[in-house]
């Protein structure tokens, strides 16, 4: 057996940078991206989950004998390097694996992980068809592009606006689709759609299409778009700037610090997020406590959303009670109403991407407040 | 036909030997995360040989060979994904599509993405290959761009910028490692080719590579298609590793990390790409163990991610700094371990026509807008003399030699090379009716052999069956540098590089030799040398010699007839001696008054 023996050798030299795991460890191995443009999104979640992992090995590990222990290791927001890595955790004996904030690279790891049988959460992949890609062993751990359409399209109804504008970049599934679900609802529930525009990213020249907008009549009234930075604050500054007063709806990628600094430019902005703050929720606990632990207030809702993770993973292995992969995948997928600092999440009866609430809040003052929160009607979510 | 030589069979096994024991170690006795490091590994060598062949062969920096892996991944998905899969993930395919779409094995596949990519890299190799330099860069990295936008815009298709699953994985490294010999056999056997060492020619001088026959856009076209090929195949098969993928993941950071490879290992050769990719994936993987944090013989180190990107960076300065020809340099590993045996001079470089050659100018003028360069010139060359032509500095000479050689037309009146009017024939064309011609500024192909300097030309002329290294051979012992034909040719002093420019043009066979001042800037005992050389080319093989030359001293020494331009105009024309004791030629030189005096 000249292969155990070359295992060996290989499991000797990548010792060096692990400890061995005992029998009743639960391993979690992440394939996430420290480095790259998904990092901003996979290290907030990656903090926040490490604060629950940390909490629950104080504890002397879940259910006070499964304690946790894990591989980090750098994908550099590539889906080839993912995918290695994903094979690398598994080889290291990873019972579950953490996943990037994107769909393709998820479903590179996803498709190593499903064969290993090795369940595989994404920290905040949006893209509903993410489990459909994979399999029955991929997760994710945030609410959908097309709940938080429905969502959002729901809002802008019952606000009154009669007709809309999507603005789309096909450059991402997320910058595209998201608007386009919202245009689907929209239209479902009685408005018009006067248009779609679409922008490349990253490159912030908006004059073509504010241009555009601005010599619509009449003037839509209410403008969605799913743009992020550095597009989104150049394309409502461009657009306040043409003098079009529309009001502007948003989605989660701009729950950032930058746009509650944008000032008067961004006042009564109305985006999706994960979840709100309210008085006496547990999200605000969950705020004083980060604030506590380390000195700052959280700057966006992806430390909370890794934080939740940790109470799926916990609360998972609790119903399996045990480490074994094919438990926990078990596990998650029958969660139903877990309470998390964000809101209720349901994994049972879904194809892995969870029923999650979403918060939708408005811009003011450079202060976010609540609009709505919770989940559309089943029936009115778009199809994937 | 092409010309495997025994060095390209030498050179195939000595690459392919390496990975194939690689592969087999890695999938017998490695851990599964080390087979599939390696099996990405022989992915990016397909990719980066497809590179390597244009890129390297060519001289021009290429961005769009990542296209090429685009248009081959997706070619292959297209016919490879799961039919179950088809109405709900590409439900407005096209009804052709959709009839040949889905469940077909990855070989069918990959024959579907060599479709593809060979398709296009047809059509945009087309208007690509006439241009050169950093203008052909730029028109590479534009296809790139166009392959993302099409891709992107044609979501029916493609799902646009959405990720295109469902289709089978199981590249292992014995998958990828067929491909990844096949690339690099084409590779290593095209560049000993007469078109990969033509090609290397025109990277080097593409003038004078043109003037020693070579088709310089087919020689690129060719390249490209061949690239395109491997690369659209490397392409296929990172699909079916990943499994997962959209256009962003065949975009500007696939294109750096295959440049980073090749350019690390040395662009000119096939061991350099593979060599260049094998560093750069053992790198990132031994700096991406260390940056998790780890303790390395007792000392802990901290989390440093991010150092797999400088660590790399920093490899790539290092080497460029040290070797700017990359690690490999500019030979073959197999050249460097197994060299050639020497080859023997066989053949006869006389000139088939010749005795019977003729080189007729008749009334040429030429203007370049308003500005009279010459007018109504006419003489002729004779075969088996030396003509002079010579003239004070504005007198018209290089446009003379321009017009003759066919790379500047006449705008009035003919040059007719053995009854061919060489404005009418492709310039490349021009060297194979029977005119060869040397450089005012040495033009050598100063990073190929002297040996392979003198193959270029001899391969545009050489008749089925003859061995056209042999015949370069005889041409380098009519100019005596037989015993340096291995060097470098930009290794080999002045006066021989001269010599060795005329052994080029001597290896086409031509009936005129066409020699811009032979002798600028050598010193007498080379100047004799040259001499010499040239007399025995005039009495050996019956060439027509006709020698621009501001030294009056060797005009006068060699020639047997001369020409006189002054202002654009033919002023006189006749023996050495007619020329010496011509009152216009007099005074064309050294003015009115001191020719009077």
């Amino acid at each position: 057996m000249k292969k155990n023996k070359l295992l060996l050798l290989s499991a000797a030299i990548s010792a060096l940078s692990t400890v061995p795991a005992m029998a009743d460890d639960l391993v979690i191995g992440f394939a996430t991206a420290q480095t790259g443009y998904l990092a901003p999104y996979d290290q907030p979640n990656l903090a926040g989950l490490q604060l629950k992992i940390d909490e629950i090995n104080a504890a002397g590990g879940i259910a006070g004998k499964f304690p946790i222990k894990t591989i980090i290791k750098d994908t550099r927001t590539d889906s080839a390097q993912t995918a290695l890595v994903a094979q690398e955790l598994v080889d290291e004996g990873a019972q579950l694996i953490i996943t990037p904030c994107d769909a393709d690279p998820s479903i590179a790891a996803g498709m190593i992980t499903q064969d290993a049988g090795i369940p595989a959460i994404s920290f905040c992949a949006t893209t509903p068809t993410l489990p459909l890609a994979v399999g029955d062993h991929m997760f994710s751990n945030y609410p959908a592009d097309n709940v938080q359409a429905t969502m959002l399209a729901n809002h802008a109804i019952e606000q009154g606006y009669k007709t809309a504008y999507i603005l789309t970049s096909p450059d991402t599934a997320y910058t595209l689709k998201l608007p386009q679900y919202f245009g689907q609802v929209f239209e479902a529930k009685g408005g018009t759609l006067l248009g779609e525009g679409t922008f490349t990213m990253g490159q912030q020249d908006f004059s073509a299409e504010v241009t555009k907008i601005a010599a619509m009549n009449p003037q839509p009234d209410v403008i969605m778009t799913a743009a992020y930075e550095p597009d989104f604050p150049a394309f409502i500054r461009q657009l306040r700037g043409a003098g079009v007063t529309a009001p502007i709806i948003g989605a989660d990628a701009i729950d950032s610090p930058t746009t509650f600094s944008l000032g008067e430019l961004a006042e009564g902005v109305v985006f999706s997020t994960a979840g709100h703050a309210t008085e006496g929720s547990a999200l605000e606990a969950f705020n004083a406590k980060w604030q506590e632990k380390t000195g700052n207030a959280p700057d966006t809702i992806y430390i909370a959303n890794g934080y939740d993770l940790g109470n799926i993973i916990e609360a998972a292995v609790t119903a399996a009670d045990s480490v074994e992969p094919a438990a926990i995948r078990d596990g998650i997928a029958n969660l139903e109403n877990l309470a998390g600092v964000t809101g209720p999440i349901t994994f049972k009866g879904t194809n892995g991407m969870p029923l999650r609430s979403v918060a939708l809040v408005r811009v003011k003052g450079g202060d976010r407040e609540l609009v709505a929160q919770g989940l559309p009607e089943a029936a009115d979510i778009p199809a994937p | 036909m092409p010309r495997i030589g025994k060095q390209a069979v030498k050179g195939c096994l000595t690459l392919a030997l390496p990975l194939i024991a690689l592969a087999i170690i890695a999938e017998f006795f490695m851990p599964a995360s080390y087979a599939r490091l390696t099996a990405l590994y022989l992915i990016y060598v397909s990719a980066v040989v497809g590179m390597q062949i244009y890129s390297g062969n060519s001289g021009i920096i290429s961005f769009g060979h990542a296209g090429f892996m685009a248009l081959g991944a997706y070619g292959s998905a297209l016919l490879t994904i799961q039919t179950s899969l088809l109405s709900t993930s590409l439900p407005n395919l096209p009804q052709w599509l959709a009839a040949i779409a889905g469940g077909h094995s990855l070989w069918i596949g990959m024959l579907g993405a060599l479709a593809v990519a060979g398709l296009v890299a047809v059509l945009f190799g087309l208007p690509l290959s006439r241009l050169s330099g950093s203008a052909a860069s730029i028109a590479t990295l534009g296809f790139l761009v166009i392959v993302h936008v099409t891709l992107v815009a044609s979501a029916d298709i493609t799902r646009g910028s959405q990720t295109f699953f469902g289709i089978p994985r199981g590249v292992s490294a014995f998958v990828a490692l067929p491909v990844a010999l096949i690339a690099v056999a084409l590779a290593r056997i095209y560049r000993d080719t007469k078109g990969g060492l033509a090609l290397r020619a025109a990277r080097e001088d593409e003038i004078a590579a043109r003037a020693s026959g070579v088709n310089v856009t087919r020689e690129r076209f060719i390249a490209w298609v061949l690239g395109g090929l491997a690369s659209g195949a490397a392409g296929a098969l990172l699909a079916h590793f990943l499994g997962a993928f959209s256009p962003k993941d065949f975009y500007f950071n696939l294109t750096f990390l295959l440049m980073s490879m090749l350019i690390l290992g040395g662009m000119t050769t096939v061991s350099g790409a593979v060599g260049g990719t094998a560093l750069i994936v053992v790198m990132v993987d031994l700096l991406r163990g260390l940056e998790g944090g780890s303790e390395v013989l007792g000392v802990a180190l901290p989390q440093m991610f991010g150092l797999t990107d400088v660590g790399v960076g920093i490899v790539i300065l290092i080497v460029m700094y040290r070797l700017r020809d990359g690690l490999f340099g500019l030979r073959e590993v197999d050249e460097r371990l197994f060299p050639e045996a020497k080859v023997t001079a066989i053949g006869a470089i006389e000139a088939p026509s010749a005795g019977k050659a003729s080189l007729e100018v008749h009334g040429v003028g030429r203007r370049f807008a308003g500005l009279v360069a010459l007018e109504n010139v006419s003489f002729t060359v004779r075969p088996g003399l030396v003509t002079g032509l010579i003239g004070p500095n504005g007198a018209g000479k290089s446009t003379m030699i321009n017009a003759i050689s066919g790379v500047v037309p006449p705008s009035s009146g003919r040059v007719l090379l053995n009854g061919t009017d060489t404005a009418k024939i492709a310039p490349h064309k021009v060297p194979m009716r029977g005119l060869g011609r040397t450089f005012q500024n040495i033009r050598l192909f100063r990073n190929l052999s002297v040996l392979e300097n003198v193959t270029v030309a001899a391969d545009s002329v050489a008749q089925s069956g003859e061995d056209s290294r042999a015949l370069a051979m005889a041409a380098l012992n009519v100019v005596d540098l037989q015993d340096l034909a291995e060097r470098p040719a930009n290794s080999l002093p002045y006066g021989a590089q001269r010599r060795l420019e005329i052994a080029r043009a001597l290896a086409l066979r031509p009936s005129f030799l066409l020699l811009d001042e032979p002798a600028a800037g050598m010193n007498p005992a080379e100047t004799d040398a040259l001499i010499a050389v040239l007399q025995k080319i005039r009495s050996d093989f019956g060439i027509g010699l006709l020698v621009v030359e501001h030294d009056l001293k060797l005009i006068m020494r060699l020639c047997d007839h001369i020409v006189v331009l002054n202002k654009g105009e033919m002023i006189a024309e006749g023996t050495p001696e007619e020329i010496r004791n011509n009152a216009t030629v007099i005074e064309a030189y050294i003015g009115k008054r001191r020719a009077a005096a």
